[in-house]
């Protein structure tokens, strides 16, 4: 029974003790803030690493299917599947969330005896947000699915203080459960249409869809329509984003990078294991369907982020926006799975720099973050202005940046797919999208500073957005290692 | 160890880097010894590189280095041979020895670090340039050193002359740049590649006549912009507001040269287009010409040395022209020595009469300054072409190779004939004003000779200037045998054999003591008036600057305040606002949406999953 070998789930393991001795320490140690802070870094570092090793592995040519029995009175259909995607998005992730963390860095230490808590939420959200990703199961990638959201509900109201953080929760909760239920709605009846969960072996979706003709056409379309639904909630597309704005207001700014940022990364990479490993033979159906998501997602985020007042609220619909430049790449199929990862990473990095720079100006446990706060901050903080400069211009897609070298991506991959009308109106959306920026950058260079005490940057957070910034312009001046790297980075 | 080929890039590319961030911290001298050292130690490198190519053993190499833009194919590649060995050896030498002159020249200067900084910058940009192995990389390299010229021109930035000279240089060689980068475009079209060996081994079987004309000639375009000829010249004499180490670092010895080094780089591709070569060869003697007869009737010093840089591009683009490649390159090098010699002197001198830039309040300065003087000495009978020292032979190898090449190019020769005549005479009135005759400084100047930190660059590049010559005589073609490789597949024109080339230079000769005799009857006992006519019109430089403002400035300033006031102003702000406007007020509408109710979120992702699945079940035929 290979099948069951340890390092397909090596990183959930690391996190899961990651997040036991994070609780542990608590009993054991006095006021143990900064040494389980310690203890979560190491663990995502440790995830990383086995991440890494996955993909050396299937350079040797390892099994890939894992946790499934075959022969067996009741066939067990394969659990987990370790493949270059799951191992890129495993990097991606892992990475990703340490960023986030070393920026709610000053925020953990600030929450006292819960900081183990919050520390174990946010290992548990990351070992869901994987499991997500490296599910060849229906049922493994919904169980990943819950253990990140409820763990995010959790966090986005863990500064119990403020009532709209609260709100913030509650709202996210209820909404999450209703995007959940349309999933599983979906899943079920998925298996209604193929007698199958699993995405992969004998028996499969992928082979009963590719050795026969569905006799309920109508079944399928629904349940492919259902999963679509749930899935467009978690990575804020429209019309499923309303939750996003209100939550990332009310959540404390430290911590909403990570949520932005590491749920759009498990998000897409969920759809796409679902869509391409599963449903291939169906793209003629949900290729279109995603093409009117993104185009809606596209329009929505960004005529609704330029009249926005709040700087985590124009960054919610951004999101949104982005959204549906990420589905441009779905349109394109297997053609379309390299820029995807292109774009969702170097976005990822972008959105944890971004919110970064807003846990400073408006201080890590706030929830809002008005405009006025951000006027004139290039002469309170100059250098703290330009590196947002250049994440706005990398959001805004502006050449010498990642954003413009992954919206080519993205936009070639969908014309050559025949989605031009999708492009073309991407090149609208995205130069309406420059007002949205540069509104924000005019606020923080043209206009008078906003008070005069002094801007306090954490020296993990100062890292965190050299990182960011460093690779917004390298990635964007030589883009070749990282597509070559997210090219090969394919499912099963 | 021809791997490590990018040290010689990166070591002033470093130094670049720190002097213009710390330059201020490092200070004054040490960021001029730092940056001097790096120079010194490129050159040190290259000399290591180039020893297998001189005895034989080694062979062009090219070193890859990484993958730039793969869907193009350009790799950041460079490219180790003999020709861009010899530009490595005289932009790092007298490089490294202009470094060492300015850390004495720029001393006191309030942003002495920042210079060296630039300075270095454009060491990084010119070996850039020199060892790219693709047009893409040498464009680059192109582009930078046009920056670091900027850079260096408006230097004194404070003074608006300066600024205004550096604008005036960059814009001029924006049109070059332009020819430049459309060559380049058809060169990819017409190859798919821009890799130089890729490109010169399918020339001559793929290239039509008109396509090779059309490239060349756009290249060339580049090159006229960038080694200042006519039209393209007006740039040079103003570059002269930087501070002289730049000028004669920058606009005499190296970055000017690039134009030359850039054809004989693609000779095998002008080897293709004899029509783009007659007119290379007549821009060429033109220049040479027309430049010498400015150089005469200039007063400030430097402006006679900027005209006759330019004259002396004007030989370099001639003898490329008639493809006498390896003489091109041979007088780049002698000039790279002597010129950058003459700039060097004129900077001690300028230095001792306290910045007094005007020959006419200079003069009886060889007493005082009798290592200058002597020195100077060298690099006037160099450029004269005095036998035997190193001038001598590099522009007699050109014009002889224009006599050879016969027809037409027979009256190229002469015109060159006559501009060496001309250059005689203007470099021997440089040198009676100024260092002959009577005091006549600036009241309360006491004027002595420079420090050796200065001198000593003077002297060994004077040893350069007499000696170079033996690099390549008649009598043993020593730079002819080393540069062949980097010449495989071009047919050069030779300089003729026997009694005709020695007749030649018989004359060459004769013609240079002519022009000094010329000019030593006219200046050498009183001063004569130099005022109208011939003299005041050279002295304004023919009025070209004005007639290229009201021909070209003025109709581009219209044409920019139209674009700016009426075309931007009203219809594509007009656009934008109204754009703005309606997106602002459509967002505001769908504002009404998101109202913070849950129950309402929840009945618009029902209604949006309806909508959603009735579509797909419409889309499916299933209705």
């Amino acid at each position: 029974m290979n099948n069951a070998a340890l390092l397909p789930i090596a990183p959930e393991v690391i996190l899961l003790a990651g997040a036991l001795i994070v609780i542990l320490l608590l009993v054991l140690l006095d006021r143990p803030y900064r040494e389980g802070g310690i203890v979560a870094m190491a663990a995502l570092a440790a995830a990383a690493v086995a991440s890494v090793l996955q993909w050396q592995a299937l350079g040797d040519g390892a099994d890939n299917l894992y946790f499934s029995a075959q022969g067996v009175p009741v066939p067990r259909l394969p659990m987990v599947v370790m493949d270059h995607y799951s191992a890129f998005a495993g990097v991606v992730i892992f990475v990703v969330s340490m960023l986030g963390l070393a920026v709610a860095w000053r925020l953990v230490l600030t929450l006292g005896a819960r900081s183990a808590e919050f520390l174990t939420l946010v290992l548990l959200a990351v070992a869901g947000l994987h499991m997500m990703t490296a599910s060849a199961n229906m049922i493994m990638l919904f169980i990943g699915l819950e253990t990140a959201s409820i763990a995010l509900y959790v966090l986005a109201g863990f500064t119990r203080e403020r009532a709209n953080a609260d709100e913030a929760a509650v709202k996210y909760f209820l909404l999450g459960s209703l995007a959940s239920v349309v999933f599983v709605y979906g899943a079920a009846l998925l298996f209604a249409a193929t007698g199958s969960t699993a995405f992969y072996g004998a028996g499969s979706m992928r082979e009963f869809l590719a050795e026969n003709i569905v006799a309920e056409p109508a079944i399928l379309l629904l349940a492919m329509g259902l999963v679509i639904v749930g899935m467009s909630f978690k990575v804020t597309a429209a019309p499923f984003h309303q939750w996003a704005p209100d939550v990332y207001q009310g959540a404390p700014s430290g911590i909403v990078g990570l949520m932005a940022a590491g749920v759009k990364i498990a998000g897409f990479a969920a759809l796409g294991r679902i869509l391409f490993s599963a449903l291939p033979s169906q793209i003629d159906d949900w290729a279109p369907a995603l093409a009117i998501i993104a185009g809606a997602s596209m329009i929505i985020g960004t005529v609704l982020a330029a009249v926005q007042d709040d700087v985590k609220r124009i960054l919610a619909y951004s999101g949104v926006a982005h959204a549906g430049y990420i589905l441009m790449a779905f349109v394109a199929g297997n053609e379309g799975i390299g820029s995807m990862w292109f774009y969702v990473t170097t976005y990822a990095l972008t959105v944890i720099g971004v919110f970064a720079v807003v846990a400073v100006v408006s201080g890590s446990r706030s929830g809002s973050s008005p405009l006025a706060e951000w006027s004139g901050l290039s002469s309170r903080a100059p250098v703290l202005a330009w590196v947002m400069l250049i994440m706005l211009l990398a959001l805004a897609g502006i050449p010498f940046t990642t954003g413009f070298v992954a919206k080519v991506t993205v936009f070639t991959a969908a014309t050559d797919a025949g989605y031009l009308w999708l492009m073309i109106l991407a090149l609208v959306t995205t130069i309406v999208g420059l007002y949205v920026y540069f509104r924000l950058a005019a606020v923080m260079f043209l206009e008078g500073p906003a008070g005069v005490e002094e801007v306090v940057v954490p020296p993990t957070t100062a890292l965190v957005l050299a990182v960011a910034a460093v690779t917004t312009v390298l990635l964007g001046l030589l883009p070749w290692p990282l597509l070559d790297l997210a090219r090969e980075a394919l499912p099963l | 160890m021809i791997d490590y080929l990018w040290v010689l890039i990166v070591l002033p590319l470093l130094g670049a880097a720190a002097l213009i961030v710390f330059g201020k911290r490092i200070g004054d001298p040490w960021s001029g010894r730092l940056a001097s050292a790096l120079v010194g130690t490129a050159f040190l490198i290259a000399a290591g590189f180039t020893v297998p190519l001189v005895t034989g053993n080694g062979h062009p190499e090219t070193v890859e280095l990484f993958s730039w833009i793969p869907v193009l194919g350009v790799e950041v590649s460079l490219l180790w041979d003999p020709l861009a060995a010899l530009m490595t050896l005289i932009v790092t030498g007298v490089g490294f020895l202009i470094h060492v002159y300015a850390v004495g020249y720029m001393h006191g200067d309030e942003r002495f670090g920042r210079f060296f900084g630039y300075m270095n910058l454009f060491i990084a940009s010119m070996l850039t340039l020199v060892l790219a192995s693709n047009f893409v990389v040498m464009f680059v390299g192109w582009e930078l050193v046009g920056l670091s010229s900027y850079l260096l021109i408006s230097f004194w930035f404070v003074r608006p002359a300066a600024s205004a000279a550096g604008k005036k240089a960059f814009i001029v060689n924006r049109i070059g740049d332009w020819g430049f980068l459309v060559a380049l475009l058809l060169i990819f079209a017409a190859f798919g590649t821009f890799e130089f060996a890729a490109v010169f081994a399918e020339a001559p079987t793929g290239l039509t006549t008109g396509m090779a004309t059309a490239i060349t000639l756009l290249l060339f375009l580049g090159a006229v912009g960038k080694s200042a000829q006519i039209p393209l010249y007006v740039w040079l004499p103003d570059a002269m507001e930087g501070p002289t180490p730049v000028s004669a670092l920058i606009h005499a010895a190296t970055m000017v040269t690039a134009g030359i080094y850039m054809i004989a780089r693609t000779a095998v591709l002008f080897g293709l287009a004899p029509a783009t070569l007659t007119v290379v060869a007549t821009v060429g003697a033109a220049t040479a010409l027309f430049a010498a007869t400015l150089a005469m009737g200039q007063r400030d010093i430097k402006r006679v040395l900027a005209y006759s840089t330019i004259s002396q591009l004007g030989y370099m683009v001639m003898a490329v022209g008639v493809t006498a490649f390896t003489a091109g390159m041979f007088h780049l090098m002698t000039h790279a020595f002597f010129k950058a010699l003459l700039f060097l002197g004129a900077g001690a001198v300028i230095h001792a009469v306290a910045g007094e830039q005007d020959m006419s309040r200079m003069g009886g300065l060889r007493k005082v300054m009798p290592i200058t003087f002597w020195t100077m000495v060298v690099a006037w009978l160099a450029i004269a072409g005095v036998a035997p020292l190193s001038g001598f032979w590099s522009k007699d190898e050109i014009l002889a190779a224009a006599f050879a090449h016969g027809g037409y190019f027979v009256f190229l020769w002469a015109i060159g004939v006559v501009a060496a005549l001309l250059t005689a005479f203007y470099m021997t009135r440089l040198m009676i004003l100024t260092f002959g005759g009577e005091e006549r400084w600036p009241d309360g100047v006491e004027a002595s000779e420079a420090p050796p930190i200065l001198t000593v660059p003077l002297v060994i590049l004077a040893v350069l200037s007499a000696t170079a010559g033996i690099f390549n005589t008649p009598f043993r073609l020593g730079l002819e045998h080393f540069l062949e490789p980097s010449f495989e597949g071009v047919t050069q024109q030779l300089p003729p054999a026997g009694a005709t080339v020695v007749a030649l230079a018989a004359l060459a000769l004769v013609v240079a003591l002519v022009g000094i005799f010329w000019g030593w009857a006219r200046y050498s006992r009183r001063l004569p008036v130099e005022e109208g006519g011939f003299w005041g019109a050279a002295v304004e430089g023919y009025r070209v600057d004005d007639w290229y403002g009201r021909l070209v400035v003025a109709p581009g300033k219209a044409m920019a305040t139209w674009a700016a006031e009426i075309l931007d102003g009203r219809i594509i702000d007009g656009v934008v606002n109204g754009v703005g406007g309606g997106v602002k007020s459509f967002g505001n509408s769908l504002s009404g949406t998101q109202s913070g109710l849950v129950r309402w979120y929840g009945a618009v992702m029902a209604a949006g999953t309806l909508g959603l699945l009735l579509w797909l079940l419409l889309s499916g035929g299933l209705f």
